[in-house]
């Protein structure tokens, strides 16, 4: 952080402008025209990327078994490897992946039979082999690939996207996370937005529900027609507008259009949430399951405006995979694979995806031991944050390359090791927004969401 | 750049009533074009990271210092500054920034600034910076000069009642030939005062009686009588609460523990009596930090220390739990960033690392413990707690000896510490394994015993045992609760200790007659000297420090703290009535709720970047009275709510003259409006339903649980799950302290106010309570209860015309909500079930238990749309019922489907109220068709559709949505006889569509009259 000379935040203009403090919620959300809600805000400079979707797989996807071949350990199979790092629990031998890997593309990348649809389109993606997380531990890692920080309290990505760009659609919430079926791991901290004001936080919608009113909180009135709102906020309208004319508080006009802005959101939401709408040949494309639908639905809102979508695989961990690897990750990615190759191959159709980041990982990788139960073998992988693998690919990604490595055992990244610091600093350096710039007063401080690390990787930059 | 262009008002109110207008505007020139120019193009090499050519551009001092090639800026002579003549490229070796020339447009701007004389007002921000804090200059800080004795002004205009505060505030008004206006109308400020002391509004014959009182004290009367309400302390307690990040949860934490504090709600009614009680604030803060070393065992005040220990639990990492206690403490009560110089020295304020570590050793050597906190006895706690205390002291004896047994392994680890990672990095621990924690307690051991690992290893066995016999040796397990030594043990006994934890907290949580507990900070006996953390890294430590108050405030030769862990002398320090910050801060925060914004703008931090007080007299004035008064909040409140200031009108025109000098209203020219605060809004629409329950104090219940209609503050704070609406209307976040709430205005906050049930519910509440009169006597009551005013006659108009339907509704054959969802127990000889309860809770879209499901009680029983999950055992079967509405044939049809292949399966029966089971079946892993063809019913006749766990509760959700049809009734059948179908009807409560009257309270209980107070 640049001490000598803070960067001016937002909110010192507004506090050297004399918009006090208490008003910030108003002046800061408020773009000039509307005086409501959260307008679009320009960037630092120009973006490569406009909006970002990204899979979660939680629970931590095995990188050896996925974008990160591993041929060596076959050598040891059944064998301790020369050096074992410390993770949460007891791992034993090698355990080389039981997965075949295949060139794809003109890049030549090697992908496995796990991600084989993704794997054609490749060439679009970049694959950091490098990424180093802090502790072998789900919770603090959750916090620290969404909020940069492992154990404070800080704004996930998604809400200091809402802070540093507002949304583009302001009839859809901005940031909007995704989750069938339940909550992962730390829940709303993964989207919480700290420091930052409310409204920038992420919108967590149940992605196993098909009805609108069941995806987003108070969408739709179980007890008034659309016809009968209207005319309730016409009424509405009359009397908050005889009340504003001797007064001065322009929050008053705000909350007014609120209700306009509310009315409309209703009928958008419903329309972006409805997967029904697409055509046969699009919902076939992305499959019928559940993560064929969301992912769809999030393109839907990518296509609308909407800033940050994040869909996570699924309740709890479910890429964890502790025991039998082989099987559960099979299943898993088999739910996965698809809907991501859709989605790649939709966006790039649409000319989406030259803006559109998409960004593939988990809070950390697996390691290339086998984990071991007393002495016997549970045929799965611990946790491994000392090396793993994080793709990117569409809007200012530099397609099929390969950034860093690990060992050639896959344990610990070696070459390039890229922090979560850095990726981040990255993502919103394509997003237009320099991470040292990016900062919030609180408590004193300017917090960022890099503390005072990160560097952007400029090997990946297209 | 569009970050950069918001517009700028000139801040000209702030300097002398003589200040330059050219000053102003070079500042706002230099804020608006120049700064955001130099930080793109020019500070990334000549700022604080790199100064190439040894020239920084990142504050006027260093560019008037200049580079290696000397000054670089001429004041006012473009043609002589260096700069200039860089970034016109104009000499081939000096071009500047290297890469890219600036546009045009953006050398002219830099040309015009030099030509202004360079206006920078980048000093204040950037201190010079040195290696070590500057205390001496720190202390020319406003806030750490000691609290004066300002005389009020010597003049007071109309309307100032003589009111010594107006003096402060009017005077400065003068100065900027501005008046202070009109006092607000009775009705205006009698709302106003209610909802500030109360966060609820008067009643409406409160209203008429203030009105109608013509005495001279008639406002004061009105103050006494609401700072004697119970529900001040109430509305009071949460500005306090805010601070202290109350949450009733501790957030995340590991399954094997109970994730509800038990000693959060006797905290929370601490401090709502407290206030109530008008206790002296010094004390106040006194019991919240050492209440524990002032009061008696089992004292009521030792619930005030959950101030202290209410904080996430941060996994459990020591150091961030300590953190966080400094931070409370020194931002609540001092307005200081302490928590700043953890890594480094402040690079702000007067604060050094090492301020920072000897405050940590205060709360290093300190231990949570679980202790009562009223006289009550309870056998049954008693002999939990007992056993829970034998297995814990067996489980550290069982410990000590493993450590003990192992000494020889763990010194030998001395010697390959990287292999034991530091807190935070979380390992599944065996029993057989050294624990990292252990060996970094020997390592911190042996460095303090100034000897070697090898050293020890070579004495005899009598010497180790007595060296290691004392209770700061690294063997010792301490005595504590399981919360601080968790760490010492393998993750199954940490587990198991955890478990037998939450057997005694979910007494307390759980059983209404337990008594009350709190958790409280006490002394270890051997308080540690704690050492500095390099750039805030346990593991890398450094220098040591005692344990003592912070050197800006206690002097360049602090005094060590000798008492124990030296908590008690930290909060003495800090209510000392020397202390410059603790009455400033406090009268501040005060100000600030009363007024929407304080006299500082950022309550807790008054430090070098807090914009200096608006009335630093007025401050001190106040400070000093309130500590004269010994520490009176409601006198404090008085001095303030009597005053002409507090009592002015907040209309205004935008045509005015002060509002175009200052439309921030710095200087108080008017009132701020006050938009209400979630709790506000949602206790005043419970109140215009005189739904309200004003019970005082107790456990805290579900926000949106059916039947909650107490106040928003006994609403569960449950950080790691608050419900979106409370986000969404900026409640405080219960993770950190919020000195003030955020206040955005966003369509969510509209949405509910639209569409959430409970809305429409106060909506049908409030035209209940009305009941039956005239049309336009309704209109009159409904603007009584809702405003506590009489309705103008063309709000009377327009409410009217609302309730006239515009053209007469089709008349749709009604059909009235015919379900019910509730658990019971199936009677298999009845052939119905034994009894049917229904769900206590909608969450939007299942009935079932409580906010979170599993509940305690009910388990995973729960009905959705399209099917459910039985109890957990026979006895909570589910069961969704159909009532007949009318006499008729009807048929059913259905299919139920349990897909998982694990478990047992389930069992579904449906039974008619009179004629009992008419389909069974017992289903696992498939698909069944349920279907009743042709069934005469009376109306009101009852159809249950039951599912239960069959004998195992594994899998066993379901899905069932059944049809009921009318195939032939009294009336006409045919097309459109009404059907049901459980999955489309599928609501929750109050969800009959609302009338056009209740359309129009809703509609009034929306707007910005209720919402915003005058």
């Amino acid at each position: 952080m640049n001490s000598a000379m803070p960067p001016l935040t937002r909110r010192d203009f507004l506090r050297r402008s004399g918009i006090g403090f208490g008003m910030l919620g108003l002046a800061g959300l408020c773009g000039p025209q509307t005086a409501n809600a959260i307008t679009t805000r320009g960037p630092h400079f120009a973006p490569k990327a406009k909006r970002v979707i990204h899979f979660f797989l939680n629970g931590g996807p095995s990188h050896v078994d996925t974008f990160d071949p591993k041929p060596a350990l076959l050598k040891y199979a059944g064998k301790p490897l020369p050096q074992t790092l410390l993770t949460e629990r007891k791992t034993g031998a090698a355990f080389p992946s039981p997965f075949k890997f295949e060139r794809s593309g003109q890049s030549g990348i090697e992908v496995s039979e796990l991600f084989a649809k993704t794997a054609q389109h490749i060439d679009d993606i970049a694959v950091i082999r490098s990424m180093q997380a802090q502790v072998p531990n789900h919770e603090p890692s959750l916090m620290l690939m969404n909020c940069g920080d492992s154990i404070q309290t800080r704004p996930s990505l998604g809400s200091w996207l809402m802070y540093g760009l507002g949304t583009e659609n302001q009839n859809l919430p901005g940031f909007v996370a995704m989750c069938p079926g339940g909550s992962p791991i730390k829940g709303a901290e993964n989207w919480q937005s700290a420091f930052l004001p409310g409204a920038y936080q992420g919108t967590y919608v149940d992605s196993q529900h098909t009805t609108v009113d069941r995806l987003i909180e108070n969408i739709r009135s179980s007890h008034a027609a659309p016809e009968a709102q209207r005319r309730q906020l016409d009424l509405l309208r009359t009397l908050n507008q005889a009340h504003r004319r001797e007064r001065l508080d322009p929050r008053l006009d705000a909350r007014i259009e609120s209700f306009e802005l509310a009315f409309r959101m209703q009928t958008e939401a419903a329309d972006a949430f409805d997967v029904s709408r697409e055509p046969q040949h699009v919902r076939d494309l992305y499959g019928s399951g559940v993560h064929g639908r969301q992912t769809l639905i999030a393109r839907r809102l990518l296509e609308r405006g909407v800033r940050f979508v994040q869909l996570w695989h699924g309740a709890g961990q479910p890429w964890d995979n502790h025991e039998k690897i082989e099987e559960n990750h099979r299943k898993l990615s088999a739910e996965l694979d698809q809907p991501i190759a859709a989605l790649l191959g939709d966006l790039k159709s649409r000319g989406m995806l030259e803006d559109t980041l998409v960004i593939w990982g988990g809070e950390f990788g697996r390691t290339p031991t086998v984990e071991m139960s007393g002495s016997t073998s549970k045929l799965g992988r611990d946790h491994n944050h000392y090396g793993f693998s994080v793709w990117m690919a569409g809007g200012g990604i530099k397609g099929g390359t390969i950034h860093g490595s690990t060992d050639e055992f896959g344990f610990a990244a070696v070459e390039n090791p890229v922090s979560v610091h850095d990726l981040h600093a990255t993502i919103l350096h394509l997003m237009g927004l320099d991470h040292e710039r990016l900062t919030y007063r609180y408590s004193g401080r300017d917090f960022r969401l890099t503390d005072v690390e990160g560097n952007v990787v400029k090997e990946i930059l297209a | 750049m569009k970050r950069w262009s918001i517009h700028l008002v000139p801040t000209a109110l702030f300097l002398s009533a003589t200040a330059q207008a050219a000053e102003v505007n070079g500042i706002v020139f230099f804020e608006s074009k120049i700064r955001p120019l130099l930080i793109e193009r020019c500070v990334e090499c000549h700022g604080e990271k790199k100064h190439k050519g040894d020239l920084r551009l990142d504050s006027r001092a260093a560019w008037q210092k200049g580079g290696e090639s000397g000054a670089v800026i001429t004041p006012g002579d473009p043609e002589a500054s260096l700069l200039i003549k860089a970034v016109r490229y104009a000499d081939k070796d000096l071009q500047m920034p290297p890469k890219r020339q600036l546009a045009p447009e953006e050398i002219a701007t830099l040309e015009q600034w030099v030509k202004m004389g360079a206006p920078d007002p980048r000093d204040a921000n950037a201190p010079a910076p040195s290696k070590s804090v500057d205390f001496v200059e720190g202390r020319k800080q406003w806030a750490f000069q000691p609290v004066g004795h300002p005389q009020p002004p010597n003049f007071a205009p109309e309307p100032s009642n003589g009111h010594e505060l107006d003096r402060f505030v009017f005077a400065r008004l003068r100065e900027a030939r501005l008046q202070a206006s009109a006092p607000a109308d009775r009705r205006t400020l009698i709302r106003r005062v209610t909802f500030d002391l109360l966060g609820l509004p008067p009643t409406a014959e409160e209203v008429d009686a203030f009105v109608r009182d013509k005495t001279p004290d008639a406002f004061a009367k009105v103050v006494d009588r609401l700072l004697g309400s119970p529900h001040y302390g109430e509305h009071w307690a949460r500005h306090w609460l805010d601070v202290a990040r109350y949450s009733d949860t501790k957030g995340y934490v590991y399954a094997r523990e109970e994730k509800q504090f038990v000693h959060a709600w006797p905290y929370r009614d601490w401090v709502v009596r407290a206030l109530n009680d008008d206790m002296p604030y010094d004390r106040f803060l006194l019991l919240q930090l050492a209440a524990d070393q002032v009061e008696p065992a089992a004292s009521p005040h030792l619930a005030a220390m959950g101030f202290l220990t209410l904080g996430r639990r941060f996994l459990g990492v020591t150091h961030d739990i300590i953190d966080d206690r400094i931070d409370v403490v020194l931002r609540t009560t001092q307005a200081l960033t302490v928590a700043c110089a953890r890594c480094h020295d402040h690079k702000f304020d007067p604060i050094s690392t090492r301020d920072y570590y000897a405050l940590y050793g205060v709360f290093q050597s300190c231990a949570e413990a679980l202790v009562p906190c009223s006289a009550a006895k309870n056998e049954e706690l008693t002999a939990l707690l007992n056993k829970n205390r034998e297995l814990i002291t067996k489980r550290r004896e069982e410990q000590m000896a493993r450590t003990h047994s192992r000494m020889s392994d763990y010194l030998d680890a001395q010697s390959a510490l990287e292999k034991y990672p530091k807190e935070g990095f979380d390992q599944i621990l065996e029993a057989n394994d050294l624990n990292p924690f252990i060996v970094h307690h020997f390592t911190s051991w042996l460095k303090k015993g100034g000897i070697t690992a090898g050293e020890v290893k070579a004495m005899s066995p009598s010497d180790l045992d007595r060296l290691f016999a004392g209770i700061d040796s690294p063997v010792h397990v301490p005595d504590e609760h399981i919360a601080n030594i968790e760490m010492y043990f393998p993750t199954n006994i940490t587990t198991e200790l955890w478990k037998a934890q939450g057997e005694v907290d979910r007494y307390l949580l759980q059983t209404a007659s337990a008594p009350a507990y709190a958790t409280v900070l006490q002394d270890r006996p051997l308080p540690t000297t704690p050492r500095v953390f390099k750039r805030g890294n346990p593991l890398t430590k450094g220098e040591e420090v005692p344990r003592r108050f912070l050197q800006v405030l206690a002097g360049d030769q602090p005094q060590p703290f000798v008492n124990g862990s030296g908590r008690l002398e930290l909060a003495q320090a800090i209510i000392a009535p020397g202390n410059p910050l603790t009455a400033r801060v406090m009268v501040n925060r005060v100000w600030m709720q009363h007024f929407g914004r304080g006299l500082i703008t950022t309550p807790s931090d008054f430090g070098k970047r807090a914009e200096p007080p608006s009335h630093p007299e007025l401050l001190d004035w106040l400070a000093r009275r309130f500590m004269d008064e010994g520490w009176s909040l409601k006198s404090l409140h008085r001095r303030i709510l009597l005053s002409a200031t507090y009592q002015q009108s907040s209309l205004a025109s935008a045509a005015t003259k002060a509002q175009e000098l200052d439309p921030d209203n710095r200087l108080l020219w008017r009132m701020n409006t006050h938009r209400l605060s979630f709790e506000e809004m949602r206790d005043a629409w419970l109140a215009a339903t005189e739904e309200l329950d004003l019970h005082v104090g107790g456990k805290p219940a579900e926000l949106f649980a059916s039947g909650n209609v107490r106040r928003t503050l006994y609403a569960r704070v449950d950080r790691e799950h608050l419900p979106t609406v409370m986000r969404t209307f900026d409640f405080a976040n219960p993770d950190l302290t919020i000195p003030q709430r955020n206040d955005t205005i966003v369509p969510q906050q509209a949405l509910f106010g639209l569409n959430h049930p409970f809305l429409a519910a106060r909506a049908k509440a409030v035209m209940r309570r009305i009941g039956d009169t005239d049309d336009a006597g309704r209109v009159r009551r409904l603007y009584e209860l809702l405003f506590q005013r009489k309705p103008t006659s063309a709000e009377m108009d327009a409410a009217l015309a609302f309730v006239q339907p515009e053209s007469p509704a089709p008349a749709k054959r009604e059909k009235p909500n015919a379900w019910q969802y509730g658990y019971g127990e199936w009677d298999e000889v009845a052939g119905r079930m034994k009894s049917f309860t229904a769900l206590p809770l909608f969450n939007g879209t299942a009935w079932q238990g409580g906010e979170e499901w599993p509940d305690k009680k009910l388990g995973w029983a729960q009905l959705t749309a399209r099917g459910g999950h039985p109890g957990n055992d026979q006895s909570h079967a589910v069961a969704r019922r159909w009532v007949a509405p009318q006499d008729g044939s009807y048929a059913i049809a259905s299919t139920l489907i349990h897909e998982p292949a694990a478990g047992d399966g389930i069992r579904a029966f449906i039974s008619h109220s009179g004629r009992g089971l008419l389909r069974s079946t017992t289903l696992h892993h498939s698909t069944a068709a349920l279907n009743v063809e042709a069934m005469p019913l009376s109306a009101g006749d009852t159809l249950d559709f039951v599912v239960d766990i069959r004998d195992g509760l594994n899998s066993d959700q379901f899905v069932w949505s059944p049809k009921i049809f009318i195939v032939a009734s009294g009336g006409s059948g045919g097309d459109d006889a009404p059907s049901w179908d459980a999955q489309k009807d599928f609501a929750g409560p109050n969800s009959a569509p609302l009338s056009l009257w209740q359309q129009l309270a809703q509609t009034l209980m929306l707007t910005n009259e209720f919402v915003f107070v005058d």
